[in-house]
């Protein structure tokens, strides 16, 4: 009982050096405490709830009338491997291989937040890759070419004539498709030659004119 | 997972209802512990109370050591928290007025409000001071605005300046407080004992 009363006498008495003992021992402990790998770039549950979302795609019709309309703020970047970027790519794109992706040297154009970067590749996988990578880093304004270079062969280049049943909206889009084409400088530009219709003209009409009759003269001085 | 408003574990709009929780109980706390008191405070000064220095010492080393092992438990991001920008000029002409101000008035502008809840005629007159103050600032700011604006070190950090571990300054900085304590134990033992 006495011994209790004493330790609780000498805590008591001494409570502001027990005080300043705990944080230093809390402070201490920080310095001390093993160094553990924090989350680079964005959490792990908005990583999840980003990669679920499909709002990073962009269509082909819309980055058409982008380029066409030349947008200031785009910026393509085309993930395939060199040889294939050498062969063929989309107007004033620039080429970062998915496995150059983590460059340092190449890291301004995909960690920014002045243009909107449309990463492409042959269909959308690689870019997606790219995507994924660049979205766990928390870089912004990262977009990907939905259907990729597929898509773009598809739609712009190539596009399908409607049917004749499908509505106005379909003829419009693929008039837009054949306008860009064109700007994209589609040479093999399949044009449909209209048959040419003859006209007929309708058969003249002959008019007779009236003879004039000779007028007797009348009179005479 | 903090903060907890920008990560939007509390929406938004409870941003000011929050604010006003937590300045009531930041007031009631500072006159429950006697910082509506003038005296209390140019103790410091006087060196017969320093309450307020290990008031304040205490509560910067408390957030400081709590703030970095909840860092460490991903309870808050750090990096998330706003750190206001370092002007240096300003900050020190500024600290050399207000130091003068707390002498002479004997309240800083949180304490001066306490005294004004609690109806204390000096916490009115200083706090109406307080208000002529900032009319006159704002009036010559054109004026003012090159010392306001000069030499801004912007969101710098002691420990990003500095090039060490942060760790290492709270440890330093929590001996330096202990240190303080002591010190100002055995002033406040010396000085004249003053009842108010």
């Amino acid at each position: 009982m006495s011994a209790t009363y004493s330790t609780k006498k000498i805590l008591v008495k001494r409570s502001y050096q027990f005080l300043a003992l705990i944080l230093i021992i809390l402070a201490g402990g920080l310095m001390v405490i093993p160094k553990h790998q924090q989350h680079e770039g964005i959490t792990p549950e908005l990583f999840v709830k980003n990669m679920i979302s499909t709002e990073r795609y962009i269509s082909t019709d819309i980055l058409a009338d982008r380029i066409v309309n030349q947008d200031p703020v785009l910026l393509l970047i085309d993930t395939r491997t060199t040889e294939e970027f050498e062969k063929y790519t989309l107007p004033n794109a620039i080429n970062i291989p998915l496995s150059q992706i983590l460059n340092k040297e190449l890291n301004p154009y995909l960690n920014q937040d002045i243009y909107d970067v449309i990463l492409f590749s042959t269909d959308n996988f690689t870019a997606d890759e790219a995507w994924l990578i660049g979205n766990r880093m928390g870089y912004e304004r990262l977009y990907v070419l939905e259907g990729g270079l597929n898509a773009w062969f598809q739609t712009i280049i190539e596009p399908k004539l409607p049917e004749e049943t499908m509505s106005r909206e379909a003829f419009e889009l693929y008039s837009f498709r054949k306008a860009a084409g064109k700007y994209f400088g589609v040479a093999n530009d399949t044009l449909e030659i209209e048959p040419e219709i003859k006209k007929i003209s309708p058969p003249k009409k002959v008019v007779t004119k009236p003879k004039k009759k000779k007028k007797m003269p009348e009179g005479g001085c | 997972m903090g903060p907890l408003i920008p990560n939007e574990l509390i929406p938004p709009e409870w941003n000011f209802v929050l604010a006003i929780l937590i300045g009531i109980a930041f007031g009631y706390i500072m006159e429950a512990s006697g910082f509506s008191s003038s005296r209390k405070l140019v103790g410091v000064f006087y060196g017969y109370d320093f309450a307020v220095l290990k008031v304040f010492f205490t509560a910067t080393i408390v957030a400081l050591i709590g703030l970095h092992y909840m860092d460490y438990l991903n309870w808050i991001d750090l990096t998330q928290l706003f750190v206001q920008p370092t002007y240096l000029w300003a900050a020190i002409v500024g600290g050399f007025i207000m130091g003068i101000g707390f002498l002479a008035g004997g309240f800083c502008p949180g304490t001066s409000l306490c005294a004004v809840g609690i109806g204390k005629i000096d916490g009115i007159v200083f706090t109406l001071g307080l208000f002529i103050g900032i009319l006159i600032f704002s009036e010559s700011f054109t004026w003012l605005q090159p010392l306001y604006e000069k030499h801004n070190l912007g969101h710098v950090t002691l420990d990003e300046t500095l090039g060490v571990s942060p760790y290492l300054i709270i440890f330093i900085f929590t001996l330096i407080a202990i240190l303080a304590f002591y010190l100002s134990d055995s002033i406040r033992n010396r000085v004249k004992k003053v009842f108010y």
